[in-house]
């Protein structure tokens, strides 16, 4: 019936996502080592619209909408050009709404909490731990996190909150003498009596759109990711023991984006209502005598 | 329905429950041998929004369109760091330096630990004195028996070593150890301990049985240090700051709640 009632619904839509998003951040203020996420929004792929059986225009062509631009005359002499309709598309068609466009992760840092215990790590500059997580159905995957509030249970096994196990740099899981005094230098050696027991793994990724998030703040991952090792990564990434890193969200940007996209969730349910106004109209006024 | 008034809902959840922590740490600032805690929090999982995504060039993007689903509690971890060393007047107030904790029975029998030395004599059967906590919870010596000196000992004149033991004056009033020495014990994960108020501790699974530090080798004996009681080790600045934070991201998420509440109203108003 009407285009532009769809295209604004699917606007009203896009802003509801966007809210899901949103609001993800604002509940993970606290959470340690949490990555802001964000949202872009992409128009629909566009739809070229054509005016059908107008003969004014040279060639009897159909000619798309929205454009009064007159069609080039080489298109008249070829249309069959495969590159035709694709081009005209792209240079006039109509576009009928908005969608989510990509889903980004802000991977920039955190900041830094202090909070004494000596098994709360931190990675300055870039880097994830590497964490052993095994699902219920006994799956073992390497999750990565940069959350580093660890604990050490009463084997001496280092683990995150939930009991998955940290890993070293052999990828094996970490093992200490629970009696005594643990403590951890830069570059991620946990030293016990004096000699080093076991180092930190901290690795990295080419491309962090191969990361996805797994929820429990790690992220997973996927086909294609590429793996940097420590001793590959070209930053300088330290671990320091005693610190958290706190989730990167900003308030401040939060609050302006949730007032905007509350209002353009406004403007486009105006627009239907403005809609349904110019249908009422079609529907009972125009008909209507005296 | 709509899922950030549910993540909103859940951020309010865990602020409670991180603001909840706070102020119990902060009601026992003063408490002897109090340990702080601290909430930590984790992201919910994760859903797809949408399977195909693509980059501002419109090339494709490996991976989905996610949304989280909120945040949760995921542990309310317990910071054993030393408190600090109160000069106490009572000559049965003892601090722990270092990573021991002193063992009492209970009246049913149960063992608990606690770091809180505040002890006082107390006369028991055949008026011998036997070393209490202030509930009347007899402490336990490095035998795991109560400590009753000997008959006509007096109060005043027991003191007290660095490694716990009991000493009475000779006659030439010289001190000399009377062979029962005050426990102290240690635990692999302390962090496992469960709390049962009145600052008492009780040995769990996670926490590993309590190793006796007078007959486990490789363990770093405690010191006991007469006429001085451990404070609480809560640091007022930093809780202060926390609860900035929490009561901060409270409001955020009840924000985020309202916006949803108000983007619903938006919707229901398109029908007319």
């Amino acid at each position: 019936m009407l285009k532009g009632l769809y295209t604004a619904y699917t606007g009203m839509l896009n802003e509801q996502h966007r809210m899901d998003v949103l609001t993800n951040n604002l509940a993970n203020a606290t959470t340690n080592g949490f990555k802001k996420e964000g949202t872009t929004s992409q128009a629909f792929d566009t739809v070229l619209a054509y005016k059908i059986k107008d003969l004014s225009e040279p060639g009897n062509l159909p000619r798309p909408l929205a454009t009064n631009r007159a069609i080039d005359q080489d298109e008249v002499n070829n249309p069959l050009n495969e590159d035709y309709l694709e081009r005209r598309v792209r240079k006039t068609g109509l576009n009928l709404g908005v969608k989510i466009g990509e889903n980004y992760v802000d991977y920039s840092e955190g900041p830094i909490k202090e909070t004494g215990n000596e098994l709360d790590l931190a990675l300055t500059d870039k880097g994830f731990f590497a964490i052993e997580y095994t699902n219920k159905r006994d799956e073992t995957t390497t999750m990565y996190t940069r959350d580093g509030n660890f604990s050490m249970d009463r084997q001496g096994f280092l683990k995150t909150q939930d009991g998955d196990y940290v890993l070293d740099d052999a990828n094996r899981r970490i093992r200490l003498d629970p009696a005594l005094p643990v403590s951890i230098n830069r570059n991620g050696e946990i030293v016990q009596d004096g000699t080093v027991a076991a180092t930190i793994n901290v690795v990295d990724f080419e491309d962090y759109n191969y990361l996805e998030r797994f929820g429990e703040n790690y992220f997973t991952a996927i086909e294609g990711a590429t793996r940097i090792e420590k001793d590959d990564m070209e930053t300088d990434t330290q671990i320091h023991a005693g610190y958290l890193e706190m989730a990167n969200i900003s308030v401040v940007t939060e609050m302006v984006n949730m007032i905007a996209l509350q209002r353009q969730y406004e403007s486009n349910q105006k627009v239907i209502t403005t809609y349904d106004d110019t249908l009422e109209q079609a529907v009972n006024q125009n008909g209507k005598l005296g | 329905m709509v899922r950030s008034l549910w993540s909103g809902a859940t951020g309010m959840n865990a602020q409670q429950t991180n603001v909840d922590t706070i102020a119990n740490n902060l009601a026992n600032v003063n408490s002897v041998g109090y340990k702080a805690q601290v909430a930590q929090f984790k992201s919910l999982l994760y859903q797809n929004l949408q399977s195909v995504t693509t980059t501002a060039n419109g090339d494709p993007k490996p991976t989905t369109s996610q949304v989280g689903l909120g945040v949760r509690t995921a542990s309310i971890n317990q910071i054993f760091r030393q408190g600090s060393l109160l000069d106490a007047d009572s000559d049965t107030a003892f601090a722990i330096e270092g990573e021991g904790f002193f063992a009492l029975r209970g009246e049913d029998g149960d063992i608990f630990y606690t770091r809180n030395g505040d002890f006082t004599w107390a006369l028991g059967v055949n008026n011998r004195l036997t070393l209490t906590n202030s509930d009347g919870l007899p402490v336990l010596d490095t035998n795991g028996r109560a400590i009753v000196v000997g008959a006509g000992m007096m109060a005043s004149n027991l003191s007290i070593t660095e490694d716990g033991q009991i000493c009475y004056p000779d006659e030439l009033n010289n001190p000399q150890p009377i062979g029962i020495q005050i426990g102290t014990f240690q635990f692999n994960n302390p962090s496992g301990l469960r709390r049962v108020g009145d600052t008492l501790f009780v040995v769990t699974d996670a926490s590993g049985r309590a190793l006796n530090e007078t007959t486990t080798p490789d363990v770093d004996r405690s010191r006991i240090i007469q006429g001085y009681l451990e404070g609480s080790n809560v640091q007022v600045a930093n809780e202060m700051v926390n609860l900035i934070v929490a009561q901060r991201a409270y409001e955020m998420n009840s924000k985020s709640i309202t916006t949803s509440d108000s983007m619903l109203e938006v919707a229901n108003n398109l029908k007319r």
